[in-house]
């Protein structure tokens, strides 16, 4: 009865953070298209969001690899799970507040990474697998992306400086949606399927899947794939804004180079089996192509704080990883801990939730509402 | 240890050249699809019909090979896993 209370807990929030890594990455995949005004910000998020969906089915082999090569899987427990999601979740709704990108997948990996190291010691964790599967790719991937953005950007000016720039702009504005498209599909199956992953890994730590038989039930794919989808639909309009408007102000052709120089990076990395994060990816992507016009265009202050945000990530959410799980265990071994936190879990998310709507209320009463702003539902 | 090593970095190296290859190749043939059917719509217009075909044509390759890096991105994305 203890372990399927613990466990219908875990299982909510894995999904709450499949929830907030939807509205937390939408705009990864839509920014760039609505600041344009390749697209409408509606039709984006819904569009992003059916991708996800889709996304979400097409394979299921990450889902069989979350922890693995960071962790010792075998000291996985469901509190270890709650305690490392809730500082996964914690850190996304710092950053959605605050309006920065930062990967969610670090977010999750720290928060397992923090719980376990609480539970078992240092001993439980691969240092190799943390630099070579999360330092090193958080390291190259923003940096390629720029490059090829940047290197793009500059050869497509030069193609397309005698034309008329309305025509161009509107050739780019329908490139976007197809390069924004293969964005959203391809995060769609990375970043899901790490939620079914958790889902399984704590289905497995309470005894109600074999771990010689590990599969992904039916039923964890659809919740996750619905629960992604429907955090991208609710869209998380302040990083969508940071990315969209406040590193650069980006054209057309801008926008389909970063889109195209992201999901070039995305897929390149993950066809040599190379993980990396998604926002990374299109943060750096976003930065050169913005640097390719002029290295002013870039406001540095801003991707300054965005890579502060990313340094932190895994830290932060270790940190409050491995608290929620010893404050869990101070009050026993049983359901309680999990019970209490989860409820004071649910209450701090509403207050977040209701200050980012009264500080919106705030902004737009003060004039000071951005045209993405104005055009968000 | 130094086999792991040599393999990583080659990793890194292949999905640098890669990516960049790949992202510079579409940026440009689809910058060169647009020029061409611009052109081909100006041309059309000043009544130099046999150009404009010629231009309609170039363009439609230049769209294809785009359609085509977008269809492979899709296989990847169904293989990847």
């Amino acid at each position: 009865m203890s372990v399927d209370v613990i466990l219908v807990i875990v299982v909510v929030t894995a999904l709450a953070f499949d929830f907030t890594n939807g509205f937390h990455d939408t705009a990864n995949v839509v920014a760039t298209s609505i600041s344009t005004r390749a697209i409408g910000p509606r039709r984006a998020v819904a569009i992003a969001s059916v991708l996800n969906f889709a996304g979400a089915f097409i394979s299921l082999k990450v889902a069989d690899t979350v922890g693995q090569g960071f962790v010792d899987t075998h000291v996985i427990t469901t509190t270890v799970v709650f305690a490392g999601l809730v500082g996964a979740i914690t850190w996304n709704l710092m950053t959605w507040y605050l309006g920065l990108p930062s990967s969610s997948s670090h977010a999750l990996i720290g928060g397992l990474v923090g719980a376990v190291i609480a539970a078992e010691g240092w001993s439980a964790v691969s240092g190799q697998g943390l630099v070579t599967k999360l330092i090193v790719p958080a390291i190259v991937a923003p940096l390629v992306a720029f490059a090829a953005a940047w290197l793009s950007v500059l050869l497509v000016y030069r193609i397309v400086r005698r034309v008329r720039p309305g025509g161009v702009s509107r050739g780019f504005k329908l490139g976007q949606v197809v390069s924004g498209g293969l964005l959203a599909l391809s995060h769609g199956t990375n970043d899901a399927q790490k939620t079914m992953g958790v889902i399984t890994l704590a289905l497995v730590a309470s005894g109600k899947l074999s771990a010689a038989n590990f599969h992904v039930p039916v039923w964890v794919v659809i919740a996750a794939a619905t629960a992604i989808s429907l955090g991208t639909f609710t869209g998380g309009w302040r990083i969508i804004k940071t990315m969209g408007t406040k590193i650069i102000s980006m054209d057309a052709a801008q926008g389909f180079v970063a889109q195209t120089a992201g999901a070039a990076v995305i897929l390149a990395a993950s066809h040599s089996g190379y993980p990396l994060s998604t926002t990374h990816v299109i943060s750096g992507g976003i930065t050169g192509a913005g640097a390719a016009k002029r290295l002013s265009a870039v406001r540095w202050g801003v991707a300054r704080e965005i890579v502060v945000a990313w340094i932190l990530t895994l830290p932060s959410a270790a940190l409050v990883g491995a608290a929620i799980y010893v404050i869990a265990n101070l009050f026993g071994h049983g359901d309680a801990g999990p019970i209490v936190l989860s409820a004071v879990l649910g209450i701090g998310v509403l207050a977040v939730f209701l200050s980012a709507r009264r500080g919106r209320g705030q902004l737009s009463a003060r004039g000071g509402a951005t045209a993405l702003e104005a055009t968000q539902p | 240890m130094s086999l792991f090593v040599s393999s990583y970095a080659a990793a890194i190296v292949r999905v640098v050249w890669s990516s960049i290859l790949a992202s510079v190749t579409v940026s440009v043939v689809f910058s060169v699809a647009i020029v061409g059917l611009i052109r081909a719509g100006e041309l059309r217009r000043a009544s130099r019909g046999g150009t404009a075909v010629a231009y309609t044509v170039f363009a439609t390759c230049a769209l294809l090979v785009c359609a085509a890096a977008v269809v492979y991105g899709l296989i990847l994305v169904g293989e990847k896993n």
